[in-house]
Parts: C-alpha cells; sequence; structure tokens
C-alpha cells in the first residue's frame, strides 16, 4: 500500500491548477504535432523538449507527459483517415483502422483507436506505479558489468533484431556512438575529439542530435523526396464518434489481449512499440481466421483495438523501465532521458530516493493525461483532423522554425544550430537511403553508459575484460539476448526459404 | 508462436517506414547512380571513422591513466565503422552487379518496407515474385510475403533546389542570427523553407513567417524568458 499512499501524494503535487494547465497544454500540443502525416510521437517529444526547459522541473515532465501519450493517441487519427501513419507503431493500426474508415465507420474507428490507447496506457500506469520502485530496487544490486549487459543488450536489439538490414542498423548505431564519445572524457579527464574547440567540450547535445535526425532531417527529407509523391484524399468522418453496445463487447476482448502484448515488450530493449503493435495485429488475425465469418480485411475493429493498446501499453511500460533503470527502449524514451539530464537528474535506481516528489507527481500526472487524452480525442477527433487545412510549405516552414528556436534557445549558441543544419542533412540522407534512425539516438544515449561501465569494470579488475561475463544477471541477459537474436535468424530464414520457395512455383 | 505473427519481426524500426508508396531514390538498379548512391552512406562512415582515428592520435591523454583508457572505446568505435563501411561497401557491389546481370528482367522495384507486406500477405495468398525481389533479398532485405502489384515503388530524384532552399537559408540564418534578430532572421528562414515546399506567393508567406517568428518571439523570449536575439530591431527598444 505504500506505493498507492506515495501515489496519492503524487496526485497532490500534480493537481494543483497550475500543473493541470500543463498537462492541458501537453495534451494538446503532443496530439496535434502527433496527427500531422509523418510526424510521429518521437518527433512531437523531440520538438517539445526545448520549450520545456524553461519550466520548473515537475512542471515539464508533467506536460512532457502530456506530449509523450498524446503523439501516441494522434499517430493513428492520420493512419486511420489517410492511410499515412505518423510512425512505425501506427501502421499496425492503419491496416483494418483505414478499411475501416472507408467503410463509413471513421467516427467509430477513431473512437476504438481512442479507447485502446487508453486502456494500454492505463494498465501499464498502473503496473508501473506498483512495479517500478521494486523493479528500480532491484537494480540498485546492478554493478558495471550488469549496466553494461543492458547497453549492449538494448544496442543489438535495436539495431540488429527490429531492423531489416543489420548492416545499416549497426551502422547507424555505430554514427550515434562515435558523437557520443566527442567531449571531455569523464573517467580520465582528457579532450577527445574536440579540436581544442571550447564549443564541443561538453559534447555534442542529444538534443540537437534528436532534433536534427527526426525533424530537420525529416523537413528535408520531405521537401526533396515525399512531396512528389501524390496526395491521398482523407475520409471526412461522419457520424456519432460512440461504439454501440455491441461494437464495444466486441472490441474489448482484443483490446485487453493487446494490453497484455504490448505490456512485456516495455522493459524489452527491443526498440519500443513497433513490434508488439504487429504481434497483437497478427494475433487477433490468427483468432478471426477461426471464426464462422472472418471480418479481417473488410474493417475489423479488433484488428484496430488490439494494436492500439498494444502499442501504449509498451510506451506506458517504458516510462517504467526508463524511470527505474535508466534505460530507454525506444528513441521516444531516449528522448525523455535527455530531458531527465537536463535537469541534472539521472532515471535509475536512485531517482526514486532522490526525487521522490518528481517521480510521483510524474507518475500520477499519466493518468492525468490519459483521462484529459481521452476527452481531447474521443468527441473531437474530427477536429484534430482539420489541422491538415495548414498548408503544408507553412507548416513545415513552422517546424523548421521550431527547430531553430529550440536549439538556439537552449544553449545560446550558433555553433549549434550549425551543428544542428550538419546532423540534419546527414539525417535526411540517412532517411533517404533507409538507414534506420532509432539506432543512432540509442547509441547516442547509452553510449556513455556502455563505456564508463565498461571502463569500470575493466579497471577494477585490473584490465581483465572478464569480469563482465562472471555475474550471473549479466548471463542471464547474454543469454536472453542469444534467444532473441536466434529466433529473429530463424525468421528470416524461414521466411527466405518461404520466398524462394514461392519464386522457384 | 504462429510463423505468420512473428514475421513482422522483419519490420524496420526506421522512422522511414511509411506505408503506401515506397520512394526509390535516383537512377534505376544497376545503373552507376544506383551504386553512387550505395556508396555516400560508406563515404560518410569512412570521413567520420577518420576524423576519430585522427582525434585518437591527437589525444592527449592525462599522466597515470590505467587501461582501458580514454582512446579505448573510440578505437573500438573506429574499427567498427570502419568494418561496417567496407560491409556496404561490399553489399552495393553485389547488389549492383546483380541488377546488371538481371537488367532487362526489371519489372516492379524492390519494396523495401517489408512490415507492411508481411502483414497484408500473410493471409497465405503468396503471388508469383519477380525477379528484383529475389535481388535485393540477397542483400539482407527481407521480403517477408506477397507483394501487391499496386505497391511498386515510385522513382523521384532527388529534388536538389528544395534542397537548397532550405539548407542554404538555414546557414545564412544561423550565420546572421545574431545581427539580424530572431523575428526578422526568422521570418526569412519561414519564407525561404516555405518556398523549398513550392510555396511562390512571397508576400503571403512573408506575412505568416512574421506572424509566427513574433508569436514565437513573444511567447517564448517574453513570456518563458528563453533568450531570442532581438538584432537590429532591438535597438530601437
Amino acid at each position: 500500500m505504500d506505493a498507492l499512499q506515495l501515489l496519492g501524494e503524487g496526485f497532490v503535487g500534480a493537481l494543483t491548477l497550475q500543473n493541470l494547465m500543463w498537462v492541458v497544454i501537453g495534451c494538446v500540443l503532443g496530439t496535434a504535432v502527433g496527427v500531422m502525416p509523418g510526424l510521429g510521437s518521437s518527433m512531437a517529444v523531440a520538438l517539445l523538449l526545448p520549450v520545456t526547459f524553461s519550466l520548473e522541473p515537475t512542471a515539464a515532465f508533467i506536460m512532457f507527459s502530456g506530449v509523450y501519450f498524446g503523439g501516441l493517441f494522434g499517430d493513428s487519427t492520420m493512419g486511420i483517415l489517410m492511410n499515412t501513419p505518423g510512425q512505425a507503431s501506427a501502421i499496425a493500426s492503419t491496416f483494418e483502422g483505414h478499411k475501416m474508415a472507408l467503410n463509413g465507420r471513421a467516427a467509430q474507428a477513431l473512437a476504438t483507436a481512442a479507447i485502446g490507447a487508453f486502456i494500454g496506457g492505463m494498465v501499464s500506469s498502473v503496473l508501473v506505479v506498483f512495479m517500478a520502485p521494486a523493479l528500480a530496487a532491484f537494480s540498485t544490486s546492478f554493478g558495471p558489468a550488469e549496466f553494461f549487459a543492458l547497453a549492449v543488450f538494448a544496442f543489438v536489439a535495436t539495431s540488429s533484431v527490429v531492423t531489416d538490414n543489420a548492416i545499416k542498423g549497426l551502422s547507424a548505431l555505430f554514427i550515434g556512438l562515435g558523437i557520443a564519445t566527442i567531449g571531455i572524457d569523464g573517467i580520465s579527464g582528457a579532450q577527445r575529439f574536440t579540436m581544442g574547440s571550447p564549443n564541443l567540450f561538453d559534447g555534442v547535445s542529444l538534443v540537437t542530435v534528436t532534433v536534427a535526425v527526426l525533424a530537420l532531417g525529416e523537413v528535408i527529407y520531405v521537401a526533396c523526396l515525399e512531396r512528389h509523391i501524390a496526395g491521398k484524399g482523407m475520409i471526412r468522418p461522419k457520424g456519432r464518434p460512440w461504439l454501440s453496445r455491441a461494437e464495444f463487447r466486441e472490441a474489448l476482448p482484443a483490446w485487453l489481449r493487446g494490453t497484455a502484448i504490448g505490456l512485456p515488450f516495455g522493459v524489452v530493449p527491443a526498440g519500443g512499440a513497433d513490434i508488439p503493435t504487429f504481434l497483437a495485429y497478427g494475433v487477433e488475425k490468427q483468432l478471426d481466421k477461426r471464426r464462422s465469418t472472418p471480418k479481417f480485411g473488410t474493417g475489423a475493429i479488433r484488428g484496430l483495438a488490439a494494436p492500439e493498446s498494444a502499442g501504449n501499453a509498451t510506451t506506458g511500460m517504458a516510462m517504467g523501465a526508463l524511470l527505474a533503470l535508466g534505460l530507454p527502449i525506444s528513441a521516444t524514451a531516449a528522448i525523455m532521458l535527455a530531458a531527465f539530464r537536463q535537469y541534472g537528474l539521472q532515471p535509475g535506481p536512485l531517482l526514486f530516493e532522490r526525487a521522490p516528489e518528481l517521480v510521483w507527481a510524474l507518475l500520477a500526472s499519466f493518468f492525468i493525461a490519459m483521462v484529459v487524452l481521452l476527452v481531447l480525442n474521443l468527441p473531437f477527433a474530427m477536429l484534430w483532423a482539420k489541422l491538415l487545412l495548414i498548408p503544408r510549405p507553412f507548416l513545415y516552414a513552422g517546424i523548421t522554425l521550431f527547430c531553430a528556436l529550440g536549439i538556439y534557445a537552449t544553449s545560446g549558441k550558433v555553433f549549434d544550430l550549425l551543428m544542428l543544419l550538419a546532423i540534419g542533412v546527414v539525417g535526411f540522407l540517412m532517411r533517404a537511403l533507409d538507414f534506420p534512425l532509432a539506432p543512432l539516438i540509442i547509441g547516442m544515449v547509452l553510449g556513455p553508459l556502455a563505456e564508463t561501465s565498461l571502463r569500470d569494470a575493466a579497471m577494477s579488475a585490473n584490465g581483465d575484460f572478464s569480469v563482465l561475463v562472471q555475474s550471473p544477471i549479466a548471463l542471464v541477459m547474454y543469454a536472453v539476448l542469444l534467444l532473441v537474436l536466434g529466433f529473429a535468424v530463424r525468421g528470416r530464414i524461414v521466411s527466405r526459404r518461404r520466398e524462394k520457395a514461392a519464386v522457384a512455383v | 508462436m504462429n510463423h505468420d505473427s512473428m514475421k513482422p519481426m522483419a519490420n524496420p524500426t526506421a522512422m522511414s517506414a511509411v506505408l503506401g508508396e515506397e520512394i526509390e531514390l535516383g537512377s534505376r538498379p544497376g545503373g552507376a547512380g544506383a551504386l553512387l548512391k550505395d556508396l555516400i552512406m560508406p563515404a560518410l562512415l569512412v570521413a567520420f571513422a577518420t576524423y576519430l582515428l585522427f582525434g585518437i592520435f591527437a589525444m592527449e591523454v592525462p599522466e597515470g591513466t590505467t587501461f582501458p583508457g580514454p582512446a579505448f572505446f573510440p578505437g573500438l568505435i573506429t574499427a567498427a565503422l570502419y568494418l561496417f563501411a567496407v560491409l556496404l561497401v561490399i553489399g552495393a557491389l553485389r547488389e549492383h552487379r546483380a541488377a546488371g546481370n538481371a537488367e532487362g528482367l526489371l519489372s516492379g522495384d524492390p519494396v523495401v518496407f517489408s512490415g507492411a507486406a508481411g502483414a497484408s500477405g500473410a493471409s497465405g495468398t503468396d503471388e508469383p515474385h519477380d525477379p528484383a525481389v529475389e535481388i535485393v533479398s540477397v542483400d539482407g532485405i527481407e521480403n517477408a510475403g506477397g507483394i501487391d502489384d499496386a505497391s511498386s515503388a515510385k522513382r523521384v530524384g532527388v529534388d536538389w533546389k528544395s534542397m537548397a532552399w532550405i539548407v542554404l537559408p538555414f546557414l545564412v540564418f544561423a550565420l546572421t542570427l545574431q545581427f539580424l534578430g530572431w523575428v526578422i532572421g526568422a521570418a526569412l528562414l519561414f519564407v525561404c523553407v516555405a518556398r523549398g515546399f513550392g510555396e511562390k506567393r512571397v508576400l503571403l508567406s512573408t506575412v505568416t513567417g512574421l506572424t509566427v517568428s513574433s508569436f514565437a518571439y513573444i511567447a517564448f523570449d517574453m513570456a518563458l524568458g528563453m533568450q531570442l536575439p532581438s538584432g537590429i530591431l532591438g535597438g530601437g527598444f
């Protein structure tokens, strides 16, 4: 009951008029960016991160949780109405969701998505409240070897297992790792790769890299390539955004199944919500086949409900993993980690002891954000769709201004703007040449952790690297990683063999 | 776990996963242009790795640093970057040769985004594949499941003019920000980026840009207390 009491105190802290205002602003902004086609929740978080730095920490994080979940609520709206999902984790919702919209059930599809996101987010937030402190307590026994194992797990999972081309993923990862080594070395105090320029003593800021790669690179990409593809028409939703009782009953098991699938992925560093959404979709599809009248392909409500709730369940749990272990499992969580660091806070086991008011107010604001988002999205989804009326040139020009504003306002240095541009161009190239961007950000975030723990472990053992594989927890992590890799390789071989068979026919 | 539901494992975390038409950059596969395109990233990796290598040699390691010192981890990264550059070049050359052999047979284009193809093809109706698919999968790109005819990629070249309209003004914006101030500099940047997106009504975008930059100035500088330069406009206040 300890957790409940602390959560209660968190609610007291979060439910001030001013904090409520920040939640609502965060939710509105997050949904607005999430709704825009091509702009997902990670971009919402990256763009709005610098803005929050002028607030005091609690208000900033409360606003941030609104942005974080708001982006996810908004993601699916455009996927349903225009068949253009905001980001990878919204793709699975698009298959059946867009078909529902085509059948004139757009309003119901939006409602299903919003309720699904709500259920997934709520359940995971409850779990985080009860599990995060325990997880944090457990991880206090972690030493350098364990943290190194965690980082390696995240590296391999995000760069190889969930990407289509391991070499491309690993290239992106090592670019991120390389950028992270720039600056003064924390252990020895040596200057690394600064060319003597004071601008680089503190290294390249993670905020600059994320905004450059996710936002500015995206702007260049859309300008140079994507806009030359004919746009699609949007379906205008009509009718009531409420679900009938029959529809609700139909969708409920799918929401719950999706949530159950999504939850475990929140603590596995495997790249975020993409895999669970597809898994949830796949499971519903298999179950649907067994029914007397299969509905998939014609706009099945379950095919939309499950991935939506799975995605949000993962995202909610990911916040738990971030708070308790300091381990970001997705690009979005990585940016959240950057936000914590900006305030001199290090997520992880000690955060619950050092800044309990902040943590519990943040957890309480998850619940508030969920409710606010449900209110914002359920009846007003059609209003959000009106955001598309902003002409694209002005929309992207505005985003460019926002990138510049955020970076300049946080550092006040022209050098950072130039860095933003340079990395933005690199981000554009990677995007255009189909290199995944998430590993770069993960590498950038976890690189320092990996390096420090590697060196700490080796130094304490007089340069003997075998200490890395001597702790049981680390060994278990490596074993799980090998298992996951094995599954991924097997899956690939099977599908390639199938393909060959298909070609031979 | 059933295989069909596992398939989407191949889905990229890449933010580049966009449903619908897949954009293919530049020239046809097998051409010299395509090969050049594939060599961009390796070149970038080599450049970055070389920068790190020089940095490692130039690094002044303080006395008494025990192994593994500050150059150890960057050394690993540098080696890995060179390795991946080489692997990417080998992959590109292999694809280049394979595409060259299969020229004339290429009708459709490789569908790079495999998650959608995998899930939509999971119904079990395996359509006959065209040779392009096979070639691509040599390079390790997954093509799980069938491919709809409609989803064949659209070939688009990079719009260099748009690129110039965004990158150059941003450079100028960054360098003149202190002098011009936020309101004017940002408005000019706004106009240029909008131009890069094909907006030719300069007056309209100037008015919009000035409005947006002024509002941003009011909200973030005056209300939230962030530091934005007032520049030449600041002299008057």
